[in-house]
């Protein structure tokens, strides 16, 4: 009779086993590492972007080790520790406590500006150098800058590498004015519309400061904000048509652009264009392939890789084919600078042992090897914040979306007012 | 206030109603026979949605007619529901009930989270973009269709109900459980065929709509609600209240969209709920002891 493997027996040999194989990992002789914690919002509402994130920044590390390590540290390499927020703003502190006590020397992170926040009391009370990848609200750094200026906290250790809320709206302003003029036309009618989501009125209210303190030739004549995400908008098309827009300046998330852009060709409005101030995900290639036509020369204004840096396509295509087909975008490309400009700021600190000495080589920085768009390298204000990330205005050209302006960043000439039907 | 704005509001929300009955007729069925409130409604919808979605992709087949294959699959969904978990709590309290819908309207969301991503999608059909003017308002075809495609879908399950031997069955078994299964009634297959209806209902809504309206894995939960609420306007467990609750809902929000801001449209919708429970606890068309 053979003998019969029973439960029992199964479970005890392959707990052996796994014993066996898990045990010497801890014990074999490992290089020295410098840890990042690397917090995004891997699952839950935000889980595509934190994704990107998180495989940007991984994506960074790996080419940083791959090329030799930071050089001045005698090769040493780089390791994530991860966290994920579960798009929970609470839980940005949850993970950097938890990521600190497993021995993160510096903070990565997080997408959201809400759990961002979180993890910057953890940085300052515990003296962990934190770089924000991408978070846009004004007061993350602000508050900190403030703090530090009061004497109430000796050291600043948070900086962003990310264009804030408001600069956003400035950027988009100036934008649409001086295309407007390349462009030789002047539109008297904007209607601007957007998502009700914080995101959205975040980036309406910014525009709309920036439209009053530049006070251009044009005017905001209605305002259409609609919930999100909306099962029908087709009246708010119509409102926005009622007002006899010269150009729509709408700010999407990907479903509300789905009904949006096909509504606006439908309802026939005559206009010369349709020109956003940010609706993030538009160039997805999804995205492109659900609209065609309706997202043809739709102008958006959005953080853009530089593609006129070879590099970027390179790492663009890797990215593609490490995501399952995903745009090199705002997200991913953010966060794959992040980790080089931590790389770059470990070079020049002094020590790693001295959490100020990497806090001071941050503030020093100033790297121009970032793969996004800039206005120059990536460097920090008195706030903490980097004034050269800027935005991008895109286009979508013969279904593919290319960069057109500021003229330094543009890959192709704008097509605006946008040819008739 | 721009009169053409207005019209076009009027027609829109009326026209876009057709969608709202589509997706509340199934639940009302559902209620109205076996008394179990299928919190799993709005997943089965975008079920609807995603089968559509791989006829449209793989097959080429277009929403407008692939809808019929929908709403089968659908029924066989719904009689597999129910013969399997739903009969088992048919009796037990309204909690447990709600209990056992919300664990399949999980199972099915992330079911299709796995198989199709988190991303927004929506089915591409020519029908969905065409349109027709009438002077200065124009009428948008595909919710024509979907509108027009109510209307007989709700006839054809009212003559159901009301003219045929299954449908008089299903009835007495709704009034009177007890005297159905006296007279010698087949409850449990009543009850599986009517659930199967009820959801085949919702295939062809999800089917329907899967032009107009951008779906994702996590889209079920709103359908749901907006479902209830509509439901809930017309009267729980009836066909007529449904129909016109979904006109009345979509109106209201078309027209407050007009209005005031259109991020407040939801407002209407639900002020419209509590002011007709209100006055009318048992919704427009319900009946008191129900």
């Amino acid at each position: 009779m053979t003998p019969r493997l029973t439960r029992r027996a199964f479970l005890r040999t392959t707990a052996g086993g796994a014993a066996v194989l898990g045990f010497p990992l801890p014990l074999r002789a490992q290089a020295k590492t410098f840890k990042i914690g690397a917090i995004h919002p891997v699952t839950g509402a935000l889980a595509e972007p934190g994704q990107a994130c998180r495989l940007g920044a991984q994506m960074a590390v790996d080419a940083i080790n791959a090329a030799g390590g930071v050089k001045s540290k005698g090769g040493l390499r780089l390791e994530l520790i991860l966290g994920d927020t579960q798009t929970k703003p609470e839980n940005g502190r949850v993970e950097a406590e938890r990521v600190v006590s497993h021995g993160a020397q510096m903070l990565l992170g997080s997408f959201d500006s809400g759990s961002t926040n979180a993890m910057v009391s953890v940085a300052q009370q515990r003296r962990v150098p934190f770089l924000i990848d991408i978070a846009a609200a004004d007061p993350i750094t602000a508050n900190v800058a403030r703090s530090v200026k009061d004497g109430q906290q000796k050291v600043q250790y948070v900086y962003r590498n990310f264009p804030t809320g408001s600069s956003f709206g400035k950027r988009a302003v100036q934008y649409f004015i001086e295309i407007f003029k390349e462009a030789n036309v002047s539109p008297k009618r904007v209607v601007l519309m957007y998502c009700n989501d914080l995101f959205g009125q975040n980036q309406a209210r910014g525009f709309q400061a920036a439209h009053k303190a530049a006070n251009p030739s044009w005017d905001i004549v209605e305002v259409i904000p609609w919930p999100e995400p909306p099962t029908d908008l087709s009246t708010e098309i119509s409102k926005a048509k009622a007002a006899k827009p010269d150009i729509i300046a709408p700010i999407t998330r990907p479903a509300s652009a789905l009904l949006l852009f096909p509504e606006i060709r439908k309802q026939r409005i005559e206009m010369m264009g349709i020109v956003g101030p940010g609706s993030p995900g538009i160039y997805e290639s999804g995205q492109i392939a659900q609209l065609k036509e309706d997202l043809e020369y739709v102008l958006t204004s959005v953080p853009w890789a530089n593609f006129k840096n070879p590099k970027t396509s390179t790492v663009a295509e890797e990215f593609r084919k490490r995501s399952g087909g995903k745009t090199f975008d705002t997200n991913s490309g953010y966060s794959y600078d992040a980790a080089f400009v931590i790389a770059d700021i470990l070079e020049r600190a002094t020590t790693l042992d001295d959490p100020d000495a990497i806090a001071d080589a941050m503030k020093k920085t100033n790297y121009s090897g970032g793969l996004m768009q800039y206005g120059g390298p990536v460097a920090f204000n008195e706030l903490g914040d980097n004034a050269n990330a800027i935005p991008t205005m895109i286009q979508i050209l013969s279904q593919k979306p290319v960069a057109v302006w500021p003229k330094e960043a543009a890959v192709q000439k704008f097509v605006f007012p946008r040819p008739r039907a | 206030m721009d009169l053409t704005l207005v019209m076009q509001g009027v027609l829109s929300g009326l026209l876009f109603g057709g969608v709202y009955s589509l997706m509340a007729v199934g639940l009302t069925l559902i209620f109205g026979v076996m008394r179990v409130v299928n919190f799993a409604h709005g997943d089965m919808m975008v079920w609807g949605m995603y089968l559509a979605y791989m006829l449209a992709t793989r097959a080429g087949v277009d929403p407008y007619v692939s809808f019929l294959v929908c709403a089968a699959a659908l029924f066989a969904l719904g009689l597999l529901v129910q013969r399997g978990l739903v009969d088992r709590i048919v009796d037990a309290p309204h909690e447990m009930q709600i209990l056992l819908m919300l664990g399949v309207a999980l199972v099915l969301e992330n079911v299709a989270l796995l198989a199709f991503g988190p991303e927004p999608t929506r089915v591409r059909s020519p029908l969905a973009s065409a349109t027709l003017w009438l002077g200065p308002v124009f009428v948008d075809v595909a919710r024509l269709v979907t509108f027009l495609v109510a209307v007989t879908l709700t006839s054809a399950l009212g003559a159901f109900l009301y003219r045929t031997d299954l449908g008089r069955t299903i009835r007495a078994a709704a009034d009177n459980t007890y005297g159905a299964l006296v007279i010698g009634t087949d409850v449990r297959r009543v009850y599986a065929v009517a659930f199967g209806v009820g959801a085949a209902c919702v295939g062809a809504a999800g089917a329907l709509v899967s032009p107009i309206l951008p779906f994702q894995p996590s889209t079920g939960l709103s359908l749901s609600v907006a479902s209830f609420n509509i439901v809930i306007i017309g009267g729980m467990g009836s066909l007529l209240g449904a129909f016109v609750g979904g006109l009345l809902v979509s109106l209201a929000e078309s027209l407050g969209a007009v209005f005031l801001k259109p991020s407040l449209k939801e407002l209407f919708s639900f002020s419209l709920l509590i002011v007709i429970l209100l006055f009318r606890p048992a919704g427009l068309f319900g009946r008191r002891s129900a």
